[in-house]
């Protein structure tokens, strides 16, 4: 399953990914990629997707917010 | 405070109203100070998180704020219905969601909600060619690695919004497939659909922006003109 895999690998990226898939088939596309420069490539691309997106949404409410939810609370 | 079974907290509640005799007749509250304490400690350590989803939801900073004081006063009169040791932050986000579907969806419209799911890639705006030219993968890794928060929130942003909120989930909270369709009210198979689309799109506007800043060219000369 070294060259034959990619259809397959390809489809199940994003699940992998996302840790989505069964132990056996999360294990199958990680054998896969291990032997396949390209799948591997993708799934990096799919890895900084992630990164960047996750590191580019984190806030800091303001610190106002806290005490205005703490009141509207009291009511 | 206690962070036990959701009786724990009525309980102390009923002991307290009961028992305590010479307690000054203070008005009677609606809810127990001990479920008030157990809600500020268990729920409001995830302000910021409701946030930064409310200010991908709204787009604006004033929005957000209200819409996360709505959440968190809408799950404080729930509270009693919050199953202890099930996820709270997804219970909130489920709140929050509808929430924002109910207040301010209504506000901001666009002719496509409803039904952005049937929509065919090609309407989205062509996300199909991404897949291809495997060489300059690498070098899409690393363009994509190389933009700024900011470009990255763009796109975001010119996602529709239900792909972008699956995005959201997934990949800023790490939510599962199934924790995303509890919070989005939608079925698994749309949670992926939904996520796969939005990661598309994310990834084709990207590397637009990448290759118009010159950060690197490949992908998008590649396959071409999408606009």
């Amino acid at each position: 399953m070294t060259d034959c895999g990619c259809d397959k690998a390809k489809a199940e990226l994003e699940e992998f990914l996302h840790n989505e898939l069964e132990p056996m088939d999360a294990a199958d596309v990680a054998e896969h990629m291990a032997n396949c420069t390209d799948c591997t490539h993708e799934h990096l691309v799919g890895l900084t997707l992630t990164q960047k997106v996750r590191a580019a949404c984190q806030e800091q409410a303001p610190s106002e917010l806290r005490d205005r939810v703490l009141s509207a609370l009291k009511d | 405070m206690l962070l036990e079974a959701p009786h724990n907290a009525g309980e102390v509640h009923s002991i307290l109203m009961n028992t305590d005799e010479n307690a000054e007749p203070l008005e009677p509250p609606k809810k127990g100070a001990a479920t008030k304490a157990l809600f500020e400690e268990q729920a409001l350590q995830y302000m910021d998180q409701l946030y930064a989803a409310a200010m991908r939801m709204t787009r604006n900073p004033a929005d957000a704020a209200d819409l996360v004081q709505e959440t968190f006063v809408k799950a404080y009169q729930a509270f009693g219905q919050f199953q202890q040791g099930t996820n709270l932050k997804a219970w909130l986000y489920r709140i929050q969601t509808n929430t924002f579907i109910n207040n301010y969806r209504k506000n901001q419209r666009n002719p496509y909600q409803g039904t952005i799911d049937e929509l065919e890639d090609w309407q989205l705006g062509g996300a199909e060619s991404v897949t291809q030219h495997t060489s300059t993968r690498s070098a899409e890794a690393e363009a994509i690695d190389h933009l700024p928060d900011s470009a990255v929130k763009d796109a975001l942003q010119a996602v529709p919004e239900d792909f972008r909120m699956a995005v959201y989930f997934a990949d800023v909270e790490g939510f599962s497939y199934q924790e995303i369709a509890d919070i989005m009210k939608t079925p698994v198979g749309t949670v992926m659909s939904r996520l796969h689309r939005g990661r598309r799109m994310l990834r084709e506007l990207l590397a637009e922006y990448a290759a118009d800043r010159g950060i690197v060219v490949p992908v998008a000369a590649s396959k071409g003109s999408t606009k």
